[in-house]
């Protein structure tokens, strides 16, 4: 009788906890799958493809990846892709590193509003200014060079990284740097050896944001650049799919081509990225 | 005296340049584009000043209506799908199991991936031919369900909403799986005690204590949905015949499809207006349901 009870609650507690895996795991194959299933075909053969699409390729035919290689330039796609992302994430975080030193370390008439006046480009939705912004582009004669991308990616994403930053910065003591300056420390010497050191964490998550919003940046691309040797990694591969609409396997080589970076970077800094994304997130 | 000046200066060229990029490329074209609005212009030719002309126009223009009607529905299936079942699924993840991390891992993965990415492979599986779903039902028998699943006006809106619902629901998850992990143990510890069952716990104390965040999720929910563009311009164009054509894709396809430069601008103010106030309002609501 006195064991009958634990064991009772036993089943009924392993009975849920089986619900809870199943749910979670039927949540899980339906996140993996689709790329999963992108991934395994991309290295079937056409007629594999055809014969079995849901399971495992017999074996590993990499043809799939020579012709999107060659049809699609991904040379050239990967290349400018990891140029426009990387200037592009340095600079908005160096501008906006300093810009947030000045806004949370000094007091001066118009900090407030300039804090406002940055924070306030996070509402600003980006589609309603393609049109302005290829017009200003052209005007500019920017249309189409190695440079376009970099003024809207850093412009939009200026505020979330100021904002992120200075909220960080705001926290810190101040005796260190006063401390510095008796010492006859210049002002840019204090950001670049106390304060960008002491921002790190901070410094971390932003830089985790640009670059993977620049990474994944699709509509700026579509409206500025047309020159194929100028296009990124996700114009490259929507033109790319729209051209050779029957090609699957080549289209799927080419997705897994673009998404194995990111994918390994995700899964190396995971935590990292997490928290970077749902902090911008929340504050976007 | 010197000290003060050499402060200024450093302050001046330290904002200058992020001011400058900034205001050039982020706000100059907001307001160019409230300027742009008010003409008929092809982008090449002349500007001529239309006033008002434009919005009246759009108010007449069913397919404008038609678009925002398809944002609404995605504005509805966002915040009606990724937020209660991002819920759920952090509700489960809430307890001491085996593998947690992993769940979490895979249910972000689709948030860092490319929506370009996203839309050509779900594009795939919605094909006709050869797709997943359709190989699917044909192997276990059920040929009749296969459908055109993005070339078939009853179907494209209901199919590329699950597309949408399935891509942001990981970035809620770890919203709301914070939030959980900052309810402090003795709270629950105490109802516990107090004989307070999980489905009353879950309700009463849980919910109410994470309240703030799921406001949040669900402005975010908002104003992302409300931007919707790569997904869908990829994916369908809009098409079969407008069935899922978004604000931002009609702005677009009208501007850059039938050079309609002022037309195209007035609908960018009504979605950067319409996006502004539909925020408003839901803080608004939800705020006032809080006290």
């Amino acid at each position: 009788m006195s064991r009958a009870i634990p064991l009772q609650t036993k089943k009924k507690w392993s009975i849920k906890r089986g619900l809870i895996y199943l749910v979670l795991s039927l949540f899980a194959i339906a996140n993996a799958y689709p790329i999963l299933w992108m991934m395994m075909n991309s290295f079937k053969s056409s007629k594999e493809f055809t014969v079995d699409q849901l399971g495992w390729p017999d074996q590993f035919v990499l043809d799939n990846y020579i012709n999107a290689w060659n049809t699609a330039n991904f040379g050239v796609l990967f290349g400018n892709s990891i140029y426009v992302t990387i200037v592009a994430t340095l600079l908005t975080v160096f501008m906006g590193a300093l810009a947030s030193y000045c806004l949370a370390r000094f007091s001066f008439k118009l900090n407030n509003i300039m804090h406002t006046y940055f924070v306030f480009g996070m509402l600003v939705p980006i589609h309603a200014t393609l049109v302005p912004m290829f017009i200003l582009m052209r005007d500019l004669g920017l249309l189409d060079t190695p440079v376009t991308l970099l003024f809207p990616y850093i412009a939009f994403h200026l505020p979330i990284t100021i904002f992120i930053l200075t909220s960080f910065m705001k926290a810190f003591p101040k005796d260190i740097e006063e401390s510095a300056v008796m010492d006859g420390c210049g002002l840019f010497r204090i950001f670049w050896s106390i304060i960008l050191p002491m921002s790190r964490p901070a410094i971390a998550t932003v830089v985790i944001l640009n670059l993977i919003y620049n990474w994944n940046e699709f509509s700026f691309a579509l409206v500025l650049i047309t020159d194929p040797m100028l296009k990124t990694l996700p114009l490259g591969l929507a033109s790319f799919a729209g051209q050779y609409t029957t090609d699957y396997g080549a289209q799927m080589a080419g997705l897994t081509l673009s998404v194995l970076p990111i994918i390994a970077f995700y899964l190396f800094m995971e935590r990292e990225i997490v928290r970077g994304m749902t902090a911008g997130a929340v504050k976007g | 005296m010197h000290n003060s000046m050499k402060r200024s200066w450093f302050i001046v060229l330290g904002l200058l340049p992020a001011l400058l990029v900034y205001t050039v490329f982020a706000i100059l074209p907001i307001l160019q584009s409230f300027y742009y609005s008010l003409m008929e212009w092809d982008g090449f030719s002349d500007m001529v000043f239309v006033g008002l002309d434009n919005f009246k126009e759009l108010f007449q223009d069913e397919l404008f209506w038609n678009s925002m009607k398809n944002n609404v529905l995605v504005v509805l299936a966002s915040v009606l799908g990724q937020v209660p079942i991002a819920l759920f699924i952090a509700l489960l993840l809430n307890r001491k199991l085996k593998g947690l991390k992993f769940f979490r891992t895979i249910g972000f993965l689709p948030v860092v991936l490319s929506t370009v990415v996203i839309s050509i492979t779900w594009g795939l599986m919605y094909n006709f031919e050869d797709g997943l779903f359709n190989v699917f039902l044909r192997t276990v028998g059920l040929d009749a369900l296969a459908q055109n699943w993005l070339g078939d006006t009853t179907w494209s809106m209901p199919s590329v909403l699950v597309t949408v619902i399935w891509q942001f629901i990981g970035l809620y998850l770890v919203i709301f799986m914070a939030a959980l992990q900052n309810i402090p143990e003795e709270v629950l510890e105490a109802a516990r005690m107090d004989g307070a069952n999980e489905w009353t716990t879950t309700w009463k104390i849980t919910l109410p204590m994470i309240w703030d965040t799921v406001i949040v999720a669900v402005i975010l929910c908002i104003s992302g949905s409300l931007k919707t563009f790569d997904l869908l311009y990829v994916m369908t164009n809009g098409g079969p015949a407008h069935s899922t054509e978004v604000m931002a894709l009609y702005m677009f396809n009208q501007t850059f499809g039938q050079f309609q430069y002022g037309y195209g601008s007035a609908i960018s103010v009504l979605i950067f207006a319409f996006s502004l106030l539909l925020i408003f309002v839901v803080t608004r609501l939800l705020g006032k349901k809080m006290l």
